[in-house]
């Protein structure tokens, strides 16, 4: 046990923490083109898809170095790089499962974000319950024909290309009959109808399919095999970001305290009052319990081991966490905890949010709601949890009875 | 960057596990409530000749010259054990001496340690249980060529079993540690009874105790600096042991709700068991990450090394807690009996919470340091 980080990686950091310095724009890029702009120079440096092949334009870096940029990133309050569901877990499914052609075709442009990726996943009735999903695909000779629609597709309207799941085989067991494609979304059958979330912005959407194509060269891996892809994309490593995350937590706790500093109540300083420095002391015990875990992961994934089921216990734990330092933070800042971009400066906070948006606490509060739903909800991952970490029974349910 | 243990490590975590369910039953537990004394004086052999004893000691004295993640597996496993003895206080005044103390203390303390031949007590509150140093009571008014000692020392761990009492008292130079004899005039020991029947309390009455130049420790006034290290290390070694309780109960707790049926079907197969046992799964784990970050911070003399001991302290303290109790609430009726041995566990962490700073204490030590 040596939690001591090696020569070389507090060199890297160093360059790192130089790059951001030097480079974090002063102005929050607003529109997709300045935002890609921003991507490109952070790609161009070295820093976006850093754990990729160097053959498809990645950088073969280790866990750590890339644990390290995210980790400066977030200290350097820098505004995120696009396409994370791209770069982070479909540009890893081609790399598994892709064929050459379709590795050749996607992967550069993914990461120069010169193509922007979504997921097409949940449908209408199928959260939880991903496999009951509807959406058909029917071999028409030389292509399919798509039909359906899918819900809560983040990054929908941006999007170039979209990974999508649907239904190739009705007649056999939900689980055996799904495929997986690359799918066009710029095309006539696709309409995509953003929708408002509770912080008011529009960063997910519908998407309705009708007759819409998709290539058979588009097919992921075997026809009917989709399930087992889609199985290893939401199982796809969540240990690189953490130590990042944490510390986009922590900047927040600066800013609180900040805030903690400056207003007063009942005649005094918040930060004298005992209620208030007990919640901080909480807060930020918490905080560093997750920079402790972060960095347990982050050591088991730098040794190659694998952390598939444990990632459930990390996401569970800082989704979680999320939501109560938030809750916590607006508890103490009462009313100016409330306030949306768009006051007075002297009166708001900045902090920037689980979805990279920067915003006020009272954005990040909302935005931490997401954070227990998407990927897997909390009860999802207690059940993953419950069955592949602690070897508890399987529940008995209505459709395995049937299946 | 490495978080696992060494391969020596995982061998000490085991032999610990395989010796302390061996001699460490919980039929051994039960059978020392009703003893005097509350410990067994044939394991504390063994555990002297397992090396136990002397694990963080150097060699020279008898020790293993190992550090506080080694100290910190060890807990664990005995706070697994519901262990009943002094190895905690014993290992803080040991490290105390070893680290201040001149060559007749040492001498004097460290082999008879490391051989099983002594134990320890540390009188760390005074009577208005405050955690801080800066806050002793307790005086060390000068009497010839020493001291006497006039004041109250409450809920001391094992002392009534302790050859040696290292008590911090105030006197004309500020803070100063004496080792003291608990046989000494003037020292009246009232045995209390907390809940966990394992873990021994005295409260002790200082009334004119005579201490002479040879029981100071690391010098006159010099002693706010070594108590506030022992206070750290206790919080460390304490969250190990509520890791280790806390852990026990999650493993009862799943293998019942693997062979506990009700509505024909295991209870484990209900999500409302389920995800009770994930999440105390989550804290376990956290739990386990700040325990060992903390320890190897206090190995490595690291930067954070003082708020990671605190962070630990409040944070395992509350997860034990809750882990401890949703163990029961899993088992039902048969959870809040005293034959079923989840108690042991649950009174241990319980114990454990209000020893070395309890959580408010560490927050604010933890609030002091991030806001400054």
């Amino acid at each position: 046990m040596d939690l001591n980080y090696a020569p070389e990686d507090l060199a890297f950091r160093q360059s790192v923490r130089q790059w951001f310095q030097a480079n974090t724009p002063k102005v929050e890029p607003k529109t997709l083109a300045e935002r890609k702009a921003w991507h490109r120079t952070m790609y161009d440096a070295g820093y976006v898809g850093m754990l990729w092949p160097k053959e498809y334009g990645g950088r073969a870096a280790t866990p750590m170095q890339q644990a390290i940029v995210q980790d400066e990133m977030a200290r350097a309050e820098a505004p995120p790089a696009i396409n994370g569901l791209g770069i982070g877990f479909i540009g890893p499914t081609i790399i598994v499962h892709g064929t050459e052609p379709q590795k050749q075709r996607y992967l550069q442009k993914m990461l120069t974000a010169e193509e922007i990726w979504c997921q097409l996943y949940s449908e209408p009735n199928a959260g939880s319950d991903l496999a009951g999903l509807k959406t058909r695909a029917e071999d028409a000779g030389d292509h399919f024909v798509v039909n359906g629609q899918k819900i809560w597709t983040s990054s929908g309207p941006i999007a170039d290309w979209g990974i999508l799941l649907a239904r190739t085989d009705p007649k056999v067991a939900k689980h055996k009959g799904i495929s997986c494609f690359l799918f066009n979304m710029r095309q006539p059958g696709v309409e995509v109808r953003p929708l408002k979330q509770i912080t008011g912005s529009s960063l997910f959407s519908e998407v309705f399919m009708t007759n819409a194509r998709a290539e058979k060269s588009d097919l992921i891996g075997t026809l009917n095999g989709g399930w087992g892809i889609a199985q290893t994309t939401l199982g796809y490593e969540r240990g690189a970001n953490s130590l990042g995350r944490v510390t986009r937590y922590l900047m927040g706790f600066h800013h609180l305290v900040k805030s903690v500093k400056d207003l007063k109540r009942d005649g005094r300083a918040l930060i004298d009052d005992p209620v208030v420095r007990a919640k901080l002391g909480k807060l930020y015990a918490e905080l560093e319990v997750q920079r402790y875990a972060a960095l347990r992961v982050l050591s088991a994934l730098s040794k190659g081991e694998p952390i598939s089921a444990a990632s459930s216990i990390t996401k569970l734990s800082y989704t979680e966490f999320e939501k109560r330092f938030y809750e916590t933070g607006l508890e103490i800042l009462g009313p100016w905890g409330q306030l949306m971009p768009g006051s007075p400066d002297d009166v708001t906070e900045e902090v920037s949010t689980s979805s990279g948006e920067p915003g006020t606490f009272a954005t990040a509060f909302l935005w931490a709601r997401a954070g227990t739903i998407y990927s897997g909800s909390s009860e999802i991952q207690k059940n993953v949890i419950g069955e592949r970490v602690l070897g508890l029974p399987k529940e008995v349910r209505a459709d395995r009875m049937k299946g | 960057m490495d978080f696992a243990f060494t391969s020596d490590q995982q061998l000490l975590k085991s032999s610990a596990r395989a010796f302390l369910d061996e001699h460490c039953k919980p039929a051994a537990v039960r059978l020392l409530w009703d003893d005097p004394r509350g410990e067994s004086e044939a394991m504390w052999k063994e555990m002297a000749q397992l090396g136990w004893l002397g694990l963080a000691l150097p060699e020279a004295y008898g020790g293993s010259d190992l550090g506080m993640v080694e100290t910190a597996l060890l807990l664990e496993e005995l706070g697994r054990a519901s262990y009943p003895g002094p190895y905690l206080p014993t290992m803080l005044v040991a490290t105390a001496v070893n680290r201040v103390g001149n060559d007749a203390q040492k001498n004097r303390w460290l082999p008879a340690v490391s051989a099983g031949g002594a134990r320890a007590a540390v009188a760390l509150l005074d009577g208005e249980l405050s955690w801080s140093a800066e806050s002793i009571a307790t005086r060390a008014e000068k009497s010839g060529t020493g001291w006497k000692l006039y004041g109250t020392k409450p809920f001391v761990a094992w002392a009534h079993v302790a050859d040696v009492i290292l008590v911090p008292a105030r006197g004309a130079e500020g803070t100063t540690l004496f080792l003291v004899d608990p046989a000494a005039a003037g020292i009246k020991q009232t045995p209390v009874t907390g809940m966990d029947l394992a873990t021994r309390w005295v409260n002790l009455a200082l009334d004119g105790v005579p201490v002479g130049l040879d029981a100071v420790l690391g010098g006159l006034g010099k002693g706010q600096g070594v108590l506030e290290t022992i206070l750290r290390m206790g919080a460390v070694g304490a969250a190990a042991e509520m890791l280790g309780a806390a852990r026990r109960c999650l493993d009862m707790a799943v293998e019942y709700a693997k062979v506990r049926e009700q509505f024909g079907q295991p209870i484990g197969s209900f999500q409302a068991i389920r995800h009770k046992c994930a999440d105390m799964l989550l804290e376990v784990e956290n739990s386990h990450a700040a325990v060992y970050y903390a320890a190897w911070a206090l190995d490595a003399n690291a930067d954070d090394a003082d708020l990671a001991a605190s962070v630990a302290k409040a944070y395992v303290g509350d997860a034990a807690r809750k882990v401890c109790g949703e163990a029961i609430q899993v088992h039902g009726g048969i959870g809040f009996t005293w034959e079923y041995d989840l108690h042991l566990y649950f009174k241990r962490a319980k114990a454990l919470e209000v020893q070395y700073g309890d959580a408010d204490y560490h927050r604010e030590l933890i609030t002091r340091r991030v806001t400054a």
